[in-house]
């Protein structure tokens, strides 16, 4: 019986072979595509997922009142994470975590080393194994260091690493530190990356010693492991009155400025957020929201997509079922009963679809490489690997076959007998169905074009937008070298002053856009002004920062080519003119605790952080020997490129053993849409593919409909229908149902776009046009589809057609 | 005393086409025995292959009793009533009705297949019947790769496989020409000498007598 029916299966599969090769193609790209978004959002979703003690870890971060309402404040204090585990219950373990990068030495070597800075503790809490070494606290001096194996073979080769000494560069001094473990590398889904484990307490002078027993030097990320019979929400209730003990004047202060309290009518509370939601958290507009959009978005994609590719395959079955009429007529005259049937057909169906998976596997992996280059993930197919994912897997793949190639067979075995013999099948109720998911499958087509439309124009007007800086002919790289930054700065001056496509050269601490090294900071200022508090983004430049990027000054003067004369001299942004409210702007004065400063200038406002948050107030300030951290050089327009080598080969003279990462500004400001970027490239090949499989399944149906209207055309060529009017009339039935498409889905498309443009201060603005494009789109790749078949059927000769009965 | 295997008892089939009521079959009375061959006979639209499909029971009739050897079939579900013509009837069409994808071994196992036969007792059987039709050298061709009498002849041998009581043929000549005819002809009546009950529906006078009673048909009535 079973061979029975695998012969007779293959040997239909072979007798419609263009239906089953359309069938397998749209099945192979869905499954296969599928396969691959499916895995990225598996594998963004498992981020940090692999630790032990996952679901006790919780990173600590305030809601704090500001000017601005609430803002959700991530970096804590030196002494915050000791006196918390003190004076509050709860805490089992905590560590207080800051991640950098360092120049290592071993021998005459140098190695660029990602760094994290922790407490005893972080071993005990986070699941990075040691294999090699001091296994319970490998980090307890503060001049040990732990290694993950990479960076051992990178430094040492196959040398034994444990007891041999390095040195680390800090505060212009190599500091020898002995290596006491190794730990496994961690997992591609882990967030934090280091290559080189220290105690907090190694870092620089700036960072921690400057900062013991300070609450108001706030610089570094703090995690902690819960008690076990304690609720997160139950703790943060019980955090209350450590707030009120170590933030009182912060809190009086905010209450005395009228600030908006929190939801729970508080001006500072301590916050739990889960380690696992870490990643997919916005702590940029007011207080934490934790969106896992992205993935579950990819998902969406890839469930759209297999149910287009199935729509397509239940679409053809039932067509095609009339041309089986008989044969299911005659089986069942024979004895048949619909339970065999059914089988029967759905075996047919299973066979198809095994082929396509088995095809779609191995598209996937013939992709996976491209996959990964283009969308700069380390997901690989090993990450579905997992036995409960697999299970669902399979069981999606089983119920997809269970539908799509079900209901076509649950409805080939319900025929009656002797109409199926006669070869009459009554079809109005199968159009609808067949309609319906037309419907949808174009719908869905052109909710992804136009979802690809508007993001392209977002990526567009964000990346040509005048920021309000020279962002094309402006150079910033690193200071990654051995030499301080002023000495770094004068030898670079001194190099490229000579060169005449070089302008200016200066430095700042902070970055525009995102450079090469992927590093950002943010030094946000808080003091007191005519009795309020004020909040401000302070800068640190160099001299000619302003000439250098081309900022307008609007009030007042630029910095002094001495900078020294300056250091007490500030120069703002409208926003903070704004927010200082002062009559006679250049009369006005800043004091900080230090020192009192004047306000020398005011310049336009720029966007210097990204074009989702709207132009904070900020404060230029030129300190001397102050970390600067980046070096920014204003080139002439001609001849970019040599411009750009003329530079790296200063610093290569300069900093023989750093790697130069430069770049234009307006290559870093594409960074920053990598984002967006990554959407547009999967929603857009979604999209495409979508139109594709959409119209595999048109092409089929016209395929269908052509031959089953076959009769109908020779009758009225017969009584003098002319070739248009045959085309129109095949045509216009599928038109219609994309246009009833486009009518569902360009709202949704609108409502969806819309919203996801409110993620964004800076945005355009949604035009008819965008939706009407992407309804053009489908209907004319639609039209093309269709019109090959159709103007055949209509001018091929009607005896022909005819003389079939 | 013949076993009676079809009996019939004022059946009906009315259908509604529209607002009419229209009847194909008008309290139709007869019984089958065992052994007979019996010719419906009538011109197109007289009830012959309604009167068939509802005897084989692929129709219903939709009043009046029939018993099918003994049991009552208008008051039997469908599936015992499945079971029932899968064990004892046999049918023959006009047009072969061949299964195109399958051989003409194949297309003979089917019906064996649908009865859960086992392997081994399937090809003998096939066997024998191939034997029996000297198709022997054909098994492995296609119904497109045959002609028509050819056709009609692994039709019959389909039909039969399953040894049913009662072959029931719908014009089983109506597409050959008059040589194959015959031969078809020659065939039913040697396999009702043999024992096996035949009801056929026909136009043709010549092969009407062949079988060894004619009911005559004309607008649902027998006349």
């Amino acid at each position: 019986m079973f061979k029975n029916y695998i012969k007779i299966a293959l040997r239909n599969l072979w007798k419609n072979r263009t239906f089953t090769v359309l069938n397998v193609v749209g099945l192979t790209a869905a499954f296969g595509v599928a396969i691959l978004l499916a895995m990225y959002a598996v594998f963004q979703l498992s981020f940090d997922r692999f630790h032990e003690h996952g679901d006790a870890l919780y990173m600590v971060y305030s809601e704090d009142s500001t000017p601005n309402g609430v803002e959700a404040n991530i970096s804590k204090s030196e002494p915050f994470a000791a006196a918390l585990k003190d004076e509050v219950a709860g805490v089992e373990k905590i560590t207080r975590y800051v991640s950098t990068g360092v120049l290592l030495s071993q021998e005459d070597k140098q190695f660029g080393m990602s760094t994290a800075y922790v407490d005893p503790d972080f071993f005990n809490m986070f699941s990075f194994p040691i294999i090699k070494g001091d296994k319970t606290n490998p980090i307890a001096s503060e001049s040990s260091v732990v290694m993950t194996e990479l960076a051992t073979k990178r430094i040492f080769g196959d040398e034994e690493p444990i007891g041999q000494t390095v040195s680390i560069l800090r505060d212009e001094q190599q500091v020898p530190f002995t290596v006491t473990a190794i730990v496994k590398d961690s997992p591609n889904t882990s967030s934090m990356g280091f290559d080189i484990v220290l105690n907090f307490k190694s870092q620089n002078e700036h960072a921690y010693a400057r900062t013991i027993g300070r609450w108001d030097m706030e610089n570094h990320e703090v995690y902690m492991q819960l008690a076990e019979s304690v609720q997160p929400k139950q703790f943060e209730k019980s955090t209350t009155d450590f707030t009120q003990l170590h933030y009182k004047n912060e809190i009086d202060n905010a209450k005395r400025d009228g600030f908006q309290p929190n939801t729970d009518g508080l001006y500072r509370q301590l916050k739990l957020l889960p380690l696992a939601d870490v990643r997919f958290a916005n702590f940029n507009q007011g207080p934490v929201t934790v969106s896992r959009t992205m993935p579950y978005l990819v998902l969406g994609i890839s469930t759209l997509i297999l149910f287009i590719a199935c729509v397509n395959f239940i679409n053809m079955s039932i067509a095609k079922s009339a041309q089986r009429l008989r044969e299911i007529g005659m089986r069942k005259t024979l004895g048949a009963n619909k339970k065999q049937l059914f089988f029967q057909f759905w075996g047919e169906s299973i066979l198809v679809f095994l082929i396509s998976i088995g095809l779609g596997i191995l598209l996937a992996v013939f992709l996976l490489p491209y996959f990964q280059t283009l969308f700069k993930t380390q997901a690989s197919l090993a990450t579905l690997l997992n036995p409960s994912l697999l299970l669902v897997l399979i069981l999606s793949v089983l119920l997809i076959t269970l539908i799509a190639g079900g209901y076509p067979a649950l409805l080939m075995s319900r025929l009656g007998t002797l109409q199926s013999l006669k070869g009459k099948l009554d079809v109005n109720g199968k159009n609808h169905l067949r309609n319906s998911l037309m419907v949808l499958q174009f719908g869905i087509a052109i909710l992804l074009i136009s979802g690809t439309l508007v993001l392209w124009d977002q990526v567009e007007f964000m990346r040509t937008k005048d920021l309000g800086f020279n962002k094309d002919q402006v150079i910033a790289f690193p200071l990654n070298g051995q030499l301080n930054d002023q000495q770094a700065i004068e030898l670079l001056r001194n190099t490229l002053q000579d060169k005449p496509n070089i302008v200016s050269v200066t430095a700042s601490n902070n970055i525009l856009g995102l450079g090469k090294d992927g590093s950002r900071s943010t030094s946000v200022l808080g003091f007191e002004h005519q009795g309020r508090g004020v909040e401000t983004h302070m800068v640190v430049v160099d001299a000619d920062y302003i000439e250098t990027l081309d900022l307008n000054i609007i009030e007042g003067r630029s910095f002094r080519k001495n900078l020294a004369s300056d250091s007490l001299s500030v120069i703002i942004n409208e926003a903070m003119a704004k927010q200082l409210n002062e009559d006679d702007i250049l009369a006005s004065q800043i004091d900080l605790d230090d020192a009192v400063y004047s306000v020398v200038g005011v310049i336009k406002d720029f966007n210097f952080q990204e074009l989702d948050q709207n132009i904070a107030p900020m404060t230029l300030f030129a300190l001397p020997n102050w970390n600067l951290r980046n070096a920014y050089v204003k080139v002439s327009s001609q001849n970019l490129e040599q411009a750009y080598t003329d530079v790296k080969a200063a610093w290569n003279t300069i900093e023989p053993n750093a790697e130069f990462q430069g770049s234009f500004l307006n290559e870093n400001i594409d960074r920053t849409l990598r984002h967006e970027r990554t959407m547009i490239t999967m929603i857009g090949s979604g999209s495409i593919l979508a139109i594709i499989l959409s119209c595999i399944g048109l092409f089929a149906m016209s395929l269908l409909i052509v031959a089953q209207r076959k009769k109908e055309i020779g009758v009225r060529k017969i009584v003098g229908a002319s070739v248009s009017a045959i085309t129109i009339l095949l045509t216009k039935d599928f038109l219609k149902l994309v246009v009833i498409a486009f009518l569902i889905a360009s709202p949704i498309a609108w409502w969806a776009m819309h919203n996801w443009l409110q993620n964004y201060a800076y945005r355009i603005e949604l035009n008819i046009w965008m939706f009407l494009g992407a309804g053009g789109i489908a209907v004319v790749i639609a039209m093309l589809t269709i019109a090959v078949k159709t103007i055949k059927a209509a001018t091929s000769n009607p005896v022909e057609s005819l003389r079939t009965e | 005393m013949q076993n009676i295997l079809v009996s019939l008892n004022e059946a009906t089939r009315t259908v509604n086409s529209g607002s009419n009521k229209v009847t194909l079959l008008d309290n139709i009375n007869f019984n089958v025995e065992e052994g007979e061959f019996i010719s419906l006979m009538g011109p197109s639209g007289s009830g012959k292959s309604t009167l068939l499909n509802c005897i084989g029971m692929l129709d219903n009739f939709t009043g009046g009793g029939y018993t099918f050897l003994g049991e009552p079939v208008h008051s039997m579900k469908e599936k015992n009533r499945s079971k029932l013509y899968k064990e004892y009837i046999g049918f023959v069409f006009q047009a072969y009705h061949l299964i195109d994808e399958l051989t003409v071994y194949e297309n003979i196992e089917t019906p064996l297949l649908y009865k859960n036969v086992k392997s081994s007792e399937r090809k003998a059987m096939v066997a024998d019947m191939l034997d029996r039709f000297n198709i022997v050298g054909k098994k492995d061709l296609f119904p497109i790769q045959l002609s028509g009498g050819q056709q009609q002849l692994v039709g019959i041998a389909r039909a039969l496989i399953g040894q049913p009581k009662l072959i029931l043929a719908d014009e089983p000549t109506g597409n050959l020409n008059s040589k194959q005819s015959e031969e078809i002809m020659e065939l039913f009546a040697q396999l009702n000498k043999e024992g096996v009950t035949i009801i056929q529906a026909t136009h043709s006078e010549s092969n009407a007598a062949y079988g060894s009673r004619i009911i005559n048909l004309l607008d649902g009535k027998i006349v």
